[in-house]
Protein backbone atom coordinates (compact mmCIF):
# COMPACT_ATOMS: atom_id res chain seq x y z
CA UNK A 1 0.00 0.00 0.00
CA UNK A 2 1.31 3.39 -0.87
CA UNK A 3 0.53 6.31 1.37
CA UNK A 4 0.78 9.87 0.33
CA UNK A 5 1.29 12.31 3.19
CA UNK A 6 -0.69 15.43 2.53
CA UNK A 7 -0.04 17.23 5.74
CA UNK A 8 1.66 16.60 9.05
CA UNK A 9 1.98 18.34 12.41
CA UNK A 10 5.10 17.98 14.48
CA UNK A 11 4.61 17.71 18.22
CA UNK A 12 7.42 17.92 20.73
CA UNK A 13 7.82 17.93 24.48
CA UNK A 14 10.38 19.91 26.43
CA UNK A 15 11.39 20.09 30.04
CA UNK A 16 13.99 21.88 32.07
CA UNK A 17 17.10 19.91 32.86
CA UNK A 18 17.15 20.44 36.62
CA UNK A 19 19.03 18.52 39.28
CA UNK A 20 17.30 17.51 42.55
CA UNK A 21 13.84 18.94 43.14
CA UNK A 22 10.89 19.00 40.84
CA UNK A 23 9.14 21.99 42.32
CA UNK A 24 10.37 25.50 42.98
CA UNK A 25 11.21 25.76 46.69
CA UNK A 26 9.59 29.19 46.81
CA UNK A 27 6.25 28.97 44.95
CA UNK A 28 6.00 25.12 45.07
CA UNK A 29 4.95 25.00 41.42
CA UNK A 30 6.75 22.41 39.23
CA UNK A 31 9.76 23.83 37.38
CA UNK A 32 8.09 23.02 34.09
CA UNK A 33 5.21 25.26 35.16
CA UNK A 34 5.36 28.99 35.70
CA UNK A 35 6.08 31.30 38.62
CA UNK A 36 2.98 33.00 40.08
CA UNK A 37 3.50 36.06 37.87
CA UNK A 38 4.01 34.45 34.45
CA UNK A 39 1.47 32.93 32.07
CA UNK A 40 3.68 30.88 29.75
CA UNK A 41 6.42 28.44 30.76
CA UNK A 42 9.74 28.26 28.96
CA UNK A 43 12.15 31.02 28.12
CA UNK A 44 9.78 33.69 29.47
CA UNK A 45 9.94 32.17 32.93
CA UNK A 46 13.44 30.71 33.24
CA UNK A 47 15.10 28.88 36.11
CA UNK A 48 18.17 29.83 38.05
CA UNK A 49 20.59 27.36 39.60
CA UNK A 50 22.80 28.30 42.52
CA UNK A 51 26.33 27.21 43.35
CA UNK A 52 24.66 25.38 46.23
CA UNK A 53 22.77 23.35 43.56
CA UNK A 54 19.36 24.67 44.64
CA UNK A 55 17.13 25.80 41.77
CA UNK A 56 14.19 28.19 41.60
CA UNK A 57 12.10 30.07 39.09
CA UNK A 58 14.27 33.11 38.39
CA UNK A 59 11.37 35.48 39.14
CA UNK A 60 10.66 33.82 42.50
CA UNK A 61 14.29 34.02 43.58
CA UNK A 62 14.76 37.65 42.50
CA UNK A 63 11.66 38.64 44.44
CA UNK A 64 13.06 36.92 47.53
CA UNK A 65 16.54 38.45 47.17
CA UNK A 66 14.92 41.90 46.95
CA UNK A 67 13.54 41.53 50.48
CA UNK A 68 15.60 42.70 53.42
CA UNK A 69 14.93 39.47 55.32
CA UNK A 70 16.65 37.42 52.62
CA UNK A 71 20.09 38.90 53.43
CA UNK A 72 21.03 37.52 50.03
CA UNK A 73 20.75 33.94 51.25
CA UNK A 74 19.43 30.84 49.51
CA UNK A 75 15.98 29.99 50.95
CA UNK A 76 16.86 26.30 51.20
CA UNK A 77 20.34 26.21 52.73
CA UNK A 78 20.83 29.83 53.91
CA UNK A 79 24.19 30.13 52.19
CA UNK A 80 24.85 33.34 50.24
CA UNK A 81 23.11 32.76 46.92
CA UNK A 82 25.52 32.73 43.99
CA UNK A 83 24.68 31.67 40.50
CA UNK A 84 26.37 28.53 39.32
CA UNK A 85 28.72 30.30 36.95
CA UNK A 86 29.99 29.21 33.59
CA UNK A 87 33.37 28.19 34.94
CA UNK A 88 31.73 25.85 37.41
CA UNK A 89 29.38 24.45 34.81
CA UNK A 90 32.36 23.89 32.53
CA UNK A 91 34.07 22.03 35.34
CA UNK A 92 31.03 19.84 35.82
CA UNK A 93 30.98 19.05 32.13
CA UNK A 94 34.66 18.16 32.20
CA UNK A 95 34.14 15.95 35.21
CA UNK A 96 31.35 14.11 33.47
CA UNK A 97 33.52 13.70 30.41
CA UNK A 98 36.37 12.41 32.51
CA UNK A 99 34.06 9.92 34.18
CA UNK A 100 32.83 8.76 30.79
CA UNK A 101 36.37 8.49 29.57
CA UNK A 102 37.42 6.58 32.65
CA UNK A 103 34.44 4.32 32.27
CA UNK A 104 35.32 3.65 28.66
CA UNK A 105 38.86 2.76 29.54
CA UNK A 106 37.92 0.43 32.37
CA UNK A 107 35.43 -1.32 30.18
CA UNK A 108 38.11 -1.81 27.54
CA UNK A 109 40.34 -3.63 30.03
CA UNK B 1 -9.20 40.60 45.35
CA UNK B 2 -6.36 38.67 43.74
CA UNK B 3 -6.62 34.94 43.10
CA UNK B 4 -5.21 32.72 45.81
CA UNK B 5 -1.66 31.59 44.89
CA UNK B 6 -1.29 27.87 44.15
CA UNK B 7 1.16 27.49 46.97
CA UNK B 8 -1.44 28.59 49.53
CA UNK B 9 -4.13 26.23 48.25
CA UNK B 10 -1.59 23.37 48.18
CA UNK B 11 -0.50 24.08 51.75
CA UNK B 12 -4.10 24.30 52.94
CA UNK B 13 -5.03 21.06 51.24
CA UNK B 14 -2.15 19.21 52.86
CA UNK B 15 -2.84 20.72 56.30
CA UNK B 16 -6.37 19.35 56.13
CA UNK B 17 -5.53 15.97 54.54
CA UNK B 18 -2.38 15.19 56.51
CA UNK B 19 -2.65 17.19 59.72
CA UNK B 20 0.34 17.47 62.04
CA UNK B 21 -0.34 15.58 65.30
CA UNK B 22 -1.45 18.01 68.01
CA UNK B 23 -1.94 20.86 65.56
CA UNK B 24 -4.98 21.95 63.56
CA UNK B 25 -5.31 24.78 61.06
CA UNK B 26 -8.44 25.62 59.07
CA UNK B 27 -8.97 28.62 56.80
CA UNK B 28 -12.04 30.85 57.06
CA UNK B 29 -14.55 30.34 54.26
CA UNK B 30 -14.69 34.05 53.52
CA UNK B 31 -10.94 34.67 53.79
CA UNK B 32 -8.68 31.84 52.71
CA UNK B 33 -5.62 33.67 54.05
CA UNK B 34 -6.95 33.71 57.59
CA UNK B 35 -6.63 30.49 59.62
CA UNK B 36 -8.03 29.31 62.94
CA UNK B 37 -5.27 27.33 64.59
CA UNK B 38 -5.04 25.13 67.66
CA UNK B 39 -1.87 23.75 69.20
CA UNK B 40 -1.82 21.15 71.96
CA UNK B 41 0.66 21.80 74.74
CA UNK B 42 3.65 19.42 74.45
CA UNK B 43 3.82 16.51 76.89
CA UNK B 44 6.01 17.05 79.96
CA UNK B 45 5.77 20.82 79.55
CA UNK B 46 3.70 23.08 81.83
CA UNK B 47 1.29 23.43 78.88
CA UNK B 48 0.52 19.71 78.71
CA UNK B 49 -3.21 19.02 78.60
CA UNK B 50 -4.01 22.47 77.22
CA UNK B 51 -5.32 23.32 73.77
CA UNK B 52 -4.22 26.78 72.69
CA UNK B 53 -6.05 28.83 70.09
CA UNK B 54 -4.11 31.01 67.68
CA UNK B 55 -4.84 33.09 64.61
CA UNK B 56 -2.65 32.96 61.52
CA UNK B 57 -2.75 35.35 58.61
CA UNK B 58 -0.89 35.08 55.31
CA UNK B 59 -0.06 38.63 54.10
CA UNK B 60 -0.35 39.54 50.41
CA UNK B 61 3.42 39.06 49.94
CA UNK B 62 3.52 35.58 51.51
CA UNK B 63 5.79 33.56 51.08
CA UNK B 64 8.25 36.44 50.65
CA UNK B 65 7.20 37.57 54.13
CA UNK B 66 6.37 35.30 57.09
CA UNK B 67 2.81 34.53 58.23
CA UNK B 68 1.49 36.66 61.08
CA UNK B 69 0.70 34.45 64.05
CA UNK B 70 -0.72 35.33 67.46
CA UNK B 71 -1.96 33.39 70.48
CA UNK B 72 -5.62 34.03 71.29
CA UNK B 73 -5.60 31.86 74.41
CA UNK B 74 -3.97 33.47 77.42
CA UNK B 75 -0.61 31.80 78.09
CA UNK B 76 2.17 32.27 80.65
CA UNK B 77 5.38 32.01 78.63
CA UNK B 78 8.53 34.21 78.54
CA UNK B 79 8.49 34.50 74.74
CA UNK B 80 4.77 35.30 74.36
CA UNK B 81 3.40 38.63 75.54
CA UNK B 82 -0.02 39.49 76.95
CA UNK B 83 -1.31 40.32 73.46
CA UNK B 84 -0.35 36.85 72.30
CA UNK B 85 2.53 38.08 70.15
CA UNK B 86 5.29 35.51 69.74
CA UNK B 87 9.04 36.10 69.84
CA UNK B 88 10.42 33.52 67.45
CA UNK B 89 13.29 34.06 65.01
CA UNK B 90 11.68 32.21 62.09
CA UNK B 91 8.66 34.52 62.33
CA UNK B 92 10.90 37.55 61.82
CA UNK B 93 14.54 37.82 60.82
CA UNK B 94 15.07 34.13 60.11
CA UNK B 95 12.05 33.64 57.86
CA UNK B 96 12.66 31.80 54.59
CA UNK B 97 10.14 31.05 51.83
CA UNK B 98 11.25 27.42 52.12
CA UNK B 99 9.38 27.37 55.45
CA UNK B 100 5.63 26.93 55.45
CA UNK B 101 2.57 27.06 57.69
CA UNK B 102 3.17 23.57 59.07
CA UNK B 103 6.84 24.11 59.89
CA UNK B 104 6.04 27.43 61.56
CA UNK B 105 3.33 25.85 63.72
CA UNK B 106 5.73 23.05 64.66
CA UNK B 107 8.30 25.67 65.70
CA UNK B 108 5.70 27.34 67.90
CA UNK B 109 4.81 24.00 69.47
CA UNK B 110 8.52 23.43 70.10
CA UNK B 111 8.77 26.89 71.69
CA UNK B 112 6.13 25.81 74.23
CA UNK B 113 8.34 22.86 75.14
CA UNK B 114 11.48 25.02 75.39
CA UNK B 115 10.83 28.49 76.85
CA UNK B 116 13.78 30.82 76.40
CA UNK B 117 13.84 33.50 79.14
CA UNK B 118 17.10 34.93 77.76
CA UNK B 119 15.31 36.26 74.69
CA UNK B 120 12.13 37.51 76.31
CA UNK B 121 9.09 39.26 74.92
CA UNK B 122 7.15 39.27 78.16
CA UNK B 123 9.75 40.82 80.47
CA UNK B 124 7.92 40.20 83.74
CA UNK B 125 7.39 36.53 82.90
CA UNK B 126 11.00 36.09 81.79
CA UNK B 127 12.29 37.68 84.97
CA UNK B 128 10.13 35.41 87.10
CA UNK B 129 11.31 32.44 85.04
CA UNK B 130 14.94 33.28 85.80
CA UNK B 131 14.48 34.17 89.48
CA UNK B 132 12.10 31.43 90.51
CA UNK B 133 11.63 28.86 87.78
CA UNK B 134 9.61 26.52 89.96
CA UNK B 135 6.91 29.10 90.70
CA UNK B 136 6.92 30.32 87.10
CA UNK B 137 6.32 26.80 85.81
CA UNK B 138 3.53 26.35 88.36
CA UNK B 139 1.90 29.59 87.17
CA UNK B 140 2.17 28.37 83.57
CA UNK B 141 0.45 25.14 84.66
CA UNK B 142 -2.29 27.05 86.49
CA UNK B 143 -2.93 29.29 83.48
CA UNK B 144 -3.09 26.24 81.21
CA UNK B 145 -5.72 24.70 83.51
CA UNK B 146 -7.68 27.93 83.72
CA UNK B 147 -7.56 29.22 80.13
CA UNK B 148 -6.55 26.38 77.80
CA UNK B 149 -8.96 23.62 78.73
CA UNK B 150 -11.41 22.74 75.99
Amino acid sequence: MKVKIKQWNAVSVWQWDVPNDEVCGICRVPFDGVCPVCKYPGDDCPLIIGKCAHSFHLHCLLKWLETETSKGLCPMCRQPFETADDAQQQQQVEETQRLHHHHRRTSEV
Amino acid sequence: MNALPKRISKETERLVKEPVPGISAAPHDDNLRYFDVTIDGPTSSPYEGGTFKLELFLPEDYPMVPPKVRFLTKIYHPNIDRLGRICLDVLKSNWSPALQIRTILLSIQALLGAPNPDDPLANDVAQKWKEDEKTAIQTARDWTKEYAKA
